[in-house]
């Protein structure tokens, strides 16, 4: 029967061309769409794990709710010990600590409410690859009285690399301090209002001016992003007793989880529609096909097949038809979704940003096998309702269509 | 030739009558037909189109089902069996032939002849391919075995779908106007082997037709009018004798009236 099924397919091959052809460009369709999707989710995510967040946050329990309004009440201290124990658990490659307090800062005229940041200039080099210098330079190991301003805050304040500011905050033991930070670079990131607010400064600056060496943060980098969730229980357990709170990257942007979500709805609806389209093209030539061939289902029948053989023949067709369909559109996907990630897709910049990017088709296993199966189902549903019709015509009244 | 006396029935037509709606209207195919076929004849089933020749051909092959009466196969009531139980009858006792020949035309001619032996899941590939090899020869399309059927003439073709019916040795093989799309001599050799093959095998032949060449050949005929049978003939030498004659009938009332 496979043998027959086979040789009907290919009796008319124009016309079976044009429907594998409909059934493949649906299947490259969807792989192109979803390792696009799929590569646009990802390159947001690492954004956001490299520019601001890391994979993992240490913090004291708490701070999430209430530590922007009051800092120095959520202080990690001795964060070098703490920082010792997270470098030993696998598949953490890089450990640092940052102090985040308020402060404003000043130009000699006016003055400007600011976040600021004390961070390890080599720890987030190796980190920050999605801080991007609009000029001057990022910061380095032996910085002193430097730092990196946001694109928004030096436009605020009308300075540029080179000019020096004045950096003013309250220290942990409440008295008022002042700094002088030479400016070495304006950075931009993905988010306008996070360059609007930050400066970065080297974490001994930061602990000159809050006369402590404690940290807000401890941030940690991964090898892999996909480890997140192991490494997040292993720390977990690792600080239970030490009041230390563990937050990966999805919890601390909360947008990225809602953005997925709203990929994944409009990728739904992508695919119910190519796998209407789909159906629709394939119910409509199998129908053109198998109308022509009623007489020889009647000379089958004739012959001595049951109706349910005839059915099953039909069925094995279009079957067979979205199998390869699927298979060709895999191939065609996987080598256009290379070809597309050769040249890149230059992307405007998303919401809050000002920075386009380069985007690719990202293939993986489970988008190319969802793919393939929404073609496959597709065409050999197409067969249902021509195999329950054919296999019920009156052998009589089939023989009498004119071959 | 075994005698007529010892002949074993192998259709029964009992009472048959068949309508059919045809755009609201009632059409009575079939009135009352009552017949039988003796094991092993050569009949010709005549008529103008239209007389129900074909309609009794396909509730004798089990793919019709008359409205009233009965049709005995092999002594055999076939009305109230199922579609599968019917398809498995006609599968092991009945061959049928087209008049548009009907081969699948993605099988070469040997892989058309094959055909219905699928249904024989016993028959091991070697006898399969004997059975075929042999009924090519009896049709003399050996050579053209690999041919696919758009390669062959329409005799061929015809020969393939002879040889098709045949295989699975049916006791019965009804054909269908099988001479009406071919040429005369074409025709003349299909009935020739057809009607060697009833001689042979003794496979009984019943044969629906306008073509005088095919009663010239027949042991039996009826001839059908108006969806009754209008006379119902024995071959004896070369004349016909009639057991029924309904144009007598007529031919009476016309002459009393």
């Amino acid at each position: 029967m496979l043998k027959l099924a086979w040789r009907n397919l290919f009796r008319h091959s124009l016309r079976t061309a044009i429907t594998l052809a409909a059934i493949a460009s649906g299947v490259v369709g969807l792989i192109l769409s979803g390792g696009f999707i799929h590569d646009i989710l990802t390159q947001l995510g690492e954004a956001v794990i490299h520019s601001q967040t890391g994979h993992l946050q240490l913090t004291k329990s708490g701070y999430e709710r209430s530590g922007a309004r009051r800092p120095e009440e959520f202080r990690i201290h001795a964060p070098q010990a703490i920082e010792k124990r997270i470098a030993d658990v696998p598949g953490v490659v890089d450990v640092s600590a940052r102090v985040t307090f308020s402060g404003l800062l000043n130009n000699g005229k006016a003055d400007l409410p600011v976040i600021a940041e004390g961070i390890d200039p080599a720890a987030e080099a190796r980190l920050g690859t999605y801080l991007m210098m609009d000029s001057g330079r990022h910061l380095v190991a032996g910085d002193r009285e430097r730092a990196v301003l946001g694109s928004g805050v030096a436009s605020s304040l009308q300075v540029a690399p080179g000019d020096t500011v004045t950096l003013m905050a309250n220290t942990d033991a409440g008295a008022l301090d002042v700094l002088d930070l030479e400016i070495v670079g304006i950075f931009r990131t993905y988010s306008k209002d996070y360059d609007a607010r930050a400066i970065r400064i080297p974490l001994d600056s930061a602990a000159k001016i809050l006369g402590s060496g404690d940290a807000s943060v401890i941030v940690v980098s991964l090898a892999r992003t996909d480890d997140t969730g192991a490494v997040a229980a292993a720390l977990r357990k690792e600080f239970s007793e030490s009041g230390l709170e563990v937050s990966t990257w999805q919890q601390l942007n909360d947008f990225y989880a809602k953005t997925v979500l709203l990929y994944e709805r409009q990728f739904g609806v992508l695919r119910a529609v190519i796998l209407l389209m789909v159906f629709l093209s394939v119910v409509n030539s199998v129908n053109m096909s198998l109308f022509e061939r009623v007489a020889e289902f009647g000379t089958m029948r004739a012959l001595g097949d049951k109706s349910s053989f005839v059915a099953r023949l039909i069925l094995t067709e279009s079957a067979l038809l979205g199998g390869i369909g699927a298979a060709m559109g895999v191939m065609g996907g996987v080598l256009l979704g290379l070809l597309v990630s050769s040249i890149g897709i230059p992307m405007p910049p998303p919401p809050n940003s000002d920075i386009g990017y380069t985007a690719h088709i990202e293939l993986d296993v489970v988008t190319l096998l969802a793919a393939s199966a929404i073609g496959f189902v597709a065409s050999a549903c197409a067969g249902i309702p021509a195999a329950l019709r054919l296999s019920k015509i009156p052998v009589a009244e089939a023989l009498r269509h004119a071959i | 030739m075994r005698s007529d006396e010892h002949r074993t029935t192998v259709v029964a037509v009992d009472d048959v009558s068949k309508s059919y709606d045809l755009g609201g209207q009632r059409v009575d195919a079939l009135r009352s037909v009552s017949f039988d076929i003796e094991d092993g004849v050569f009949m010709a089933l005549a008529g103008p189109s239209g007389s129900g020749k074909s309609t009794l051909l396909n509730l004798i092959g089990c793919i019709d089902t008359p409205s009233s009466g009965r049709v005995l196969l092999n002594g055999e009531d076939v009305a109230g069996m199922s579609s599968d139980a019917l398809a498995a009858l006609r599968a092991r006792m009945i061959g049928f032939i087209f008049q548009t020949f009907n081969l699948f035309p993605v099988l070469s001619a040997a892989e058309n002849v094959e055909y219905p032996l699928h249904h024989f899941p016993g028959l091991t590939r070697r006898e399969r391919s004997a059975r075929v090899h042999h009924y090519l020869d009896v049709v003399g399309l050996t050579e053209f075995a690999r041919h696919r059927p758009n390669q062959l003439s329409g005799g061929q073709r015809q020969r393939v779908a002879i040889a098709r019916a045949l295989v699975a040795r049916p006791r019965l093989v009804l054909a269908d106007e099988p001479t009406a799309n071919l040429d005369h001599r074409t025709g003349q050799n299909i009935l020739r082997l057809m009607r060697r093959i009833n001689r042979r095998t003794g496979v009984t032949f019943i044969i629906s037709t306008h073509d005088p060449k095919v009663i010239d050949m027949a042991d039996r005929r009826i001839d059908m009018e108006d969806g009754s049978i209008l006379r119902l003939g024995v071959r004896e030498g070369r004349e016909w004798k009639y057991a029924f004659d309904r144009r007598n009938e007529r031919e009476a009332l016309a002459d009393r009236g």
